[in-house]
């Protein structure tokens, strides 16, 4: 056999062969150390739980690539760097809130910092973070070929991006929810009474749920699609970060200078602020960096209508694209 | 015997794109079914309507670059749809039923391995992606990495294997699932002799003993001779010969002779007696694989007085024996 092992009877994987040894000849004297068994090829008869096992397998693996579980150190630093900035957003917000809640009046208190703010603040590191993380989960099984591996099990490509997808979704549910806990029990613990506090804004909670996952799917979405067409991750997270930091100025000087109905749709193209937008449905607040935008005063629907707009063409393109991959 | 969806006897040369004409093994179930498989990018055919089936066992798929052996492969696993004809494996097609890819496994050419994560890590990924829950895919992955001689590295990053470390892990990945039948496509490539020694072994170790039945394509004969139980030839698309290698090489069996004296004397008597010799490097050589051969030779041996020296049935190699049948002598010939 070509591995080695080591110890009468056991190969040395940690565990127990599958069949008993029978390599020995009988008459030999098994000595106290140092004795090689070779149980042979063994055939594989346990469960086969196809293409339901394949798709958790992908996404499973999706979720370590994206944290940097399993690699080494640098595969960790940008991922957990970023998860950190955003809680620590999330725990400066609570702290502030906290003292606030606790030395302040009832004047003070309305301007404390919402759950609703974080977003306006966080967002762009939030879509930074999409930038540089997702293509991680995509690009480099093009670039390596793994995709070739992928594709000849029993899985499709549809199979495969979609569990890709939700596996970058729930990283940023992670990101997006984790600093919003946080930030939620600092008012919890400011609050000097915090039973009461729940009671009076339980509604935070859904709301909180579902400005995350406004965001993480939009940013989710929206990463995928860019790292589709790339093999190289670098590539891939510079054209994002321009593409949400330049639209910014861009989208706001132009709607600056057309004003009226012109500007106002200018101001949408504004890729930064359109799961913002949501936010602010969601809570019923605007955010500073969305309050300036014309967009703002448009029609609810037309808002909702257009954030739902940029997540089913770019998911339809993401999913047109690796529907027919081949290696 | 490899090929044949209409098993007709027995001539293994295929001189239409269209059908091959080989028999099968009595009863078997042939693993692998193309029937009048076309394949066209555009104005290029890449496959002409070849027609085979592919049994139990070691064969090799062999044409040069561009032959359309990779273009097969992929059509049998599902990756292309064929534009017309039918690829069959294991009783379904692949590219509408992905499950039956739970039972195949496949080696690309080209390079398809991370780089970060270790051979344990990828190959327990890889088991689990092909149906096998966690646990039982830790174990296979262990077992497989020590069949292909990987276990002491097992823990170290794919990254910094060599060339043919990270063959056997794309072989590896291939069997970490215990396949009906895995595609090999150019297991060599890229190997230095030693390596390339090693990788055939292991190809043979896995039908040997493993029991997995093997397509293995490759545009080096010597390979194919070596490995592979069968041959189908692909040239432009169409299928040219297929058959046992051994009844290919048998086929064209010649026997040598050298004497010390009367060359031509011997060559008369051989040609009186209706045995058609020809001389090459003072060495008598005559093609034929029947038994009563060896009586004329005897009889011519008597009649000439040659002094014989040295006497040997020889079996050609496939490279010369497409060289005799005047194609190209192909793919990696002299390799």
């Amino acid at each position: 056999m070509m591995g080695t092992t080591r110890g009468p009877g056991r190969i040395d994987d940690g565990r127990e062969p599958m069949t008993e040894p029978t390599a020995v000849a009988p008459d030999v004297a098994v000595p106290a150390q140092g004795t090689v068994f070779d149980i042979g090829y063994q055939r594989y008869d346990g469960p086969r739980e196809g293409r339901r096992r394949a798709r958790i397998a992908v996404f499973k693996d999706g979720v370590r690539t994206a944290l940097g579980v399993g690699r080494g150190a640098r595969a960790k630093i940008l991922p957990w760097s970023f998860i950190g900035v955003m809680v620590a957003i999330g725990f400066i917000l609570a702290l502030i809130a906290g003292a606030v809640l606790r030395f302040g009046g009832p004047e003070a208190a309305a301007q404390i910092p919402s759950h609703s703010d974080f977003y306006g603040i966080a967002s762009i590191f939030f879509l930074v973070f999409a930038a540089i993380v997702a293509p991680e989960l995509l690009c480099p099984d093009r670039r390596n070929g793994v995709i070739n591996l992928y594709l000849v099990r029993p899985l499709s490509g549809t199979d495969y991006i979609g569990a890709r997808w939700l596996a970058f979704l729930a990283v940023s549910l992670f990101a997006a929810w984790l600093p919003q806990l946080v930030l939620l029990v600092g008012r919890l613990m400011g609050s000097p009474d915090p039973v009461g506090y729940l009671r009076e804004n339980w509604l935070d909670v859904p709301r909180i749920l579902a400005a995350g996952a406004a965001i993480a799917a939009y940013t989710t979405t929206l990463a995928m699609l860019v790292a589709a067409f790339s093999s190289r991750r670098a590539y891939a997270a510079v054209f994002l970060v321009g593409l949400f930091v330049i639209t910014t100025p861009f989208t706001a000087g132009l709607a600056q200078e057309i004003e009226g109905a012109a500007g106002q749709w200018i101001s949408m193209f504004n890729l930064s602020n359109i799961p913002v937008h949501m936010n602010d449905l969601i809570f019923g607040e605007v955010a500073e960096i969305t309050g300036a935008a014309p967009a703002s005063q448009l029609p609810s629907w037309v808002l909702v209508g257009w954030y739902f707009l940029w997540i089913l063409v770019p998911g339809g393109v993401l999913w047109a694209r690796y529907r027919r991959l081949t290696p | 015997m490899t090929a044949s969806v209409d098993p007709r006897p027995s001539d293994s040369r295929v001189g239409s794109r269209s059908a091959v004409a080989v028999g099968s093994p009595v009863g078997a179930e042939p693993l692998v079914v193309a029937r009048d498989l076309v394949k066209r990018y555009g104005d290029v055919v890449a496959l002409g309507g070849v027609s085979f089936g592919i049994y139990d066992g070691i064969t090799g798929l062999l044409g040069e670059n561009g032959a359309g052996k990779s273009t097969a492969i992929k059509i049998f696993l599902g990756l292309l749809h064929p534009t017309s004809g039918s690829a069959i494996v294991m009783g379904e097609d692949a590219a509408e039923n992905v499950a039956v890819r739970a039972r195949v496994g496949y080696m690309p050419e080209h390079d398809c391995l991370p780089t970060s994560v270790t051979a344990a890590e990828f190959l327990t990924h890889m088991a689990e992606v092909s149906g096998l829950p966690p646990a039982r895919a830790r174990t296979r992955a262990a077992d497989t990495l020590r069949h292909v001689g990987l276990f002491e590295e097992r823990y170290r990053a794919i990254g910094g294997y060599s060339t043919g470390m990270k063959q056997r892990v794309k072989l590896a990945q291939a069997l970490v699932h215990d396949p009906r039948m895995v595609f090999l496509d150019e297991p060599t490539a890229g190997l230095d002799p030693a390596g390339r020694e090693e990788m055939l072994d292991l190809v043979r170790k896995t039908h040997r003993e493993f029991g997995i039945s093997i397509l293995c394509s490759s545009h080096l004969m010597s390979d194919v001779e070596r490995t592979c139980d069968r041959i189908l030839v692909l040239q432009g698309g169409a299928l040219v010969r297929a058959g046992e290698v051994s009844d290919l090489t048998s086929e064209t069996e010649s026997v040598f002779l050298e004497v010390d004296a009367h060359h031509d004397r011997l060559i008369a008597e051989l040609e009186r007696r209706g045995v058609p010799a020809a001389v090459a490097g003072g060495v008598i050589h005559i093609e034929s694989a029947d038994a009563a051969v060896y009586d004329h030779i005897r009889d011519a041996l008597v009649a000439s007085g040659a002094p014989l020296r040295r006497m040997a049935p020889r079996r050609r190699a496939l490279t010369e024996l497409f060289a005799r049948d005047g194609d190209d002598p192909g793919p990696g010939a002299n390799r």
